[in-house]
């Protein structure tokens, strides 16, 4: 993807421009997501209107953010199955500190549910990294003790609404530039990791370790520490998400977020982020987390009954998936048949790196 | 030595060990644990869990995945129910869930085998899908009212002996199971398979009909293991089992199957069953929660492996050092 403006040669005709840009996945995303929003706005205007919006969006921040820390894992070719428990665990201890220090400082909230997510981010790392733990494994009993263990501190309680002083209930509210805070917050966070995947050391090397660990291990990548990383930015993401999860719905117990691992993979997997690592972007995985958003509140809005929400999920990302590896085929054949003409194929070689994406 | 090694370092034997300490630990922690009512209890809770181990080891012997299980079971669950709301005889209403399962089953192989997609892809989408299907078919009703013969399968126990009914269909499933995988061809050619993909297709073995076999037992098994849960729940509903798959992978993988496919055994799958079943239900006698339980169950998961994976690092050391010495003399 780094190379757009090598591969768009001076003598390219604006048909073919139009072509290359149709071939950046991101931007059938975009298209996607508006085809469903139109569609959904056609049928039911109500959607369209701001207070609606204003809901989906708050609801799809909390997926987004943990989708932007799963796809970091997932571009290194490991995955978070314990990103739902983490949630739950930190939201929990940062609301029990605010019920018991009610006068306290909604940055102290932050700042432990931040800690205690990159904490046990940090145990995910170090099963994988460390003790060498297949990540999907690892990371299958990290949920169980994440989840049992936030069970076990809550004690089967709630922690409502009525406990928690309004300047914690208030962040949801806070308006900056007519968008609620979250957006603005979430809009940060992918930013700022879509940079980092695409133009820093660290992003590439994640890339390199999720095409090949092998080569990038030959090739001096340190391993351990990448992995470790991506596994605890994305236990802080998680961290940062129970911090909001209790400002957003007003109560906290054990239970939050139960299919959040289920919901950020598929959201990272739709997004075009090959589920075997070493491709995709934080961007598509961003759409995809709002494709999943604007799905659910139409199913709502449209009044089809709840229980075909699961099903249209489901549809949703065998249709996705199906479409990306017929593209994939295709993009294959394409290459092979281009090597057959290897005149052409030599002269298009120079300015065709795009391959190290893979 | 090394042969010595061979044996005692199986991960095999390390589970009986475990099994047998689980067995001494928990009579001392309750004079109720090793009473035949207990055990038949411990037996039939983790029945529905054990006979969806034996596919799963299949299905990650060859190097995929099934995440859907569980609401494959739900699937089969609200089949099964919307037949008797239909007034359909129980034995055929019980066919129909197996068939049901089969078609799912069916259908996460196509995907994987004409698709060409990675299971763990696929299966989450039919994890939704399927739990979807469920509950359009049968919506929140609970359908009950089974005769006491179904019923008898979750609960009763074979006459005169502390092993429940739903025991006996899992040692039959499992002998079924050990001697396919271990002692047929077939079997054989599933480790190839999770081994070296394209050299077993260039061996001359059927990968897409291996793949698409294994998925569709699973969700045979999917079938199974819904008459199997519905009887010892005495109820059908379309969210039963939620959550269960991860329970079934971590059984399979505690059983020293290798998560990415090529190895590991039916013996080791079923110990680890026993394992995780007697370790809970002494626990709970011990009056832990079912919570702390599950910290428990994930804890002994991560440590496990955490072992596996120093005793092969060790052992792999152990060999080099062998090695070095049998060259200097």
């Amino acid at each position: 993807m780094a190379n757009e403006g090598a591969r768009s040669n001076p003598s390219a005709n604006p048909l073919r421009v139009v072509r290359r840009v149709l071939h950046v996945r991101e931007v059938i995303l975009v298209v996607a997501f508006v085809v469903i929003c139109l569609g959904i706005a056609l049928r039911e205007p109500r959607f369209l209107q701001f207070s609606n919006l204003e809901q989906v969006a708050l609801s799809a921040c909390l997926v987004l953010i943990v989708a932007v820390g799963q796809a970091l894992v997932i571009i290194a070719r490991q995955i978070d199955i314990s990103v739902g428990a983490n949630v739950a665990v930190s939201a929990f201890l940062s609301a029990q500190w605010l019920e018991r220090n009610p006068d306290g400082s909604v940055l102290v909230v932050l700042a432990i549910a931040c800690f205690t997510g990159l904490v046990l981010g940090i145990g995910n790392a170090l099963a994988v990294a460390v003790f060498r733990v297949p990540a999907i494994v690892a990371t299958l009993g990290t949920l169980a003790i994440y989840r049992g263990g936030a069970i076990i501190i809550a004690e089967g309680r709630q922690i409502s609404a009525t406990a928690l002083p309004d300047s914690y209930e208030g962040i949801t509210d806070i308006q900056v530039a007519g968008l609620p805070l979250l957006v603005w917050l979430a809009l940060l966070i992918t930013i700022v990791f879509a940079l980092i995947m695409r133009y820093t050391r660290f992003g590439r090397n994640l890339y390199a370790l999720g095409s090949n660990p092998e080569n990038a291990r030959i090739a001096g990548i340190d391993e351990r520490w990448h992995l470790g990383m991506a596994f605890a930015i994305c236990g802080l993401l998680c961290g940062l998400v129970g911090f909001l999860w209790g400002a957003r719905f007003g109560t906290v117990d054990s239970t939050i977020a139960p299919e959040l691992h289920i919901e950020t993979i598929s959201a990272v997997v739709v997004g075009g982020v090959s589920i075997f690592g070493g491709s995709g972007t934080v961007l598509g995985a961003v759409i995809g987390a709002l494709i999943f958003a604007v799905l659910q509140n139409g199913v709502q809005l449209l009044g089809i009954s709840q229980f075909w929400l699961q099903a249209v999920l489901g549809g949703a990302i065998l249709a996705t998936v199906l479409f990306y590896s017929t593209l994939a085929r295709r993009a294959e054949r394409h290459e092979r048949e281009s090597r057959r003409r290897p005149s052409l194929a030599r002269l298009a070689g120079a300015s065709r790196p795009g391959r190290t994406d893979r | 030595m090394s042969a010595v090694f061979r044996y005692v370092g199986r991960w095999e034997v390390f589970l009986l060990v475990v099994l047998i300490a689980t067995f001494a630990v928990g009579s001392q922690v309750s004079r109720y644990f090793l009473t035949s009512s207990n055990v038949s209890i411990a037996l039939a809770s983790v029945a529905p869990l054990a006979i969806m181990a034996l596919p799963m080891t299949l299905v990650i012997i060859t190097g995929e995945i099934d995440i859907s299980v569980a609401s494959m079971i739900g699937l089969c669950s609200a089949t099964i129910a919307v037949c008797l709301e239909q007034g359909f005889p129980v034995e055929l209403a019980m066919l129909t869930g197996i068939f049901a399962g089969a078609l799912a089953g069916a259908v996460n192989g196509a995907f994987v085998v004409y698709g060409g997609l990675p299971s763990l892809v696929v299966t989450i989408g039919t994890l939704a899908l399927f739990r979807g299907v469920a509950l359009i078919i049968l919506e929140e009703r609970g359908v009950t009212g089974f005769p006491d013969w179904y019923q008898e399968i979750g609960f009763g126990t074979i006459p005169g002996t502390p092993v429940p009914w739903s025991s006996l269909i899992f040692v039959a499933c499992f002998l079924g199971f050990a001697l396919f995988l271990h002692l047929t061809r077939g079997g054989r050619a599933l480790y190839a398979i999770g081994n070296n993909r394209r050299a077993t297709s260039f061996s001359g073995i059927n990968v897409n009909r291996a793949l698409l076999g294994v998925f569709i037992t699973s969700g045979v098994m999917a079938g199974v293991a819904a008459i199997v849960l519905t009887a010892f729940l005495a109820s059908a509903r379309a969210d039963t089992a939620i959550g269960l798959e991860l329970n079934i992978i971590t059984a399979v993988v505690l059983g020293g199957v290798n998560i990415f496919g090529g190895s590991g055994t039916l013996l080791g799958v079923l110990i680890a069953v026993l394992v995780l079943a007697f370790v809970r239900n002494a626990l709970g006698l011990a009056g832990v929660t079912p919570e702390a339980q599950q910290v428990v169950t994930g804890g002994v998961l991560v440590t496990t492996l955490i072992v596996f994976g120093s005793a092969d690092a060790i052992r792999n050391a152990w060999t080099r050092v062998l090695r070095r010495g049998g060259g200097s003399s």
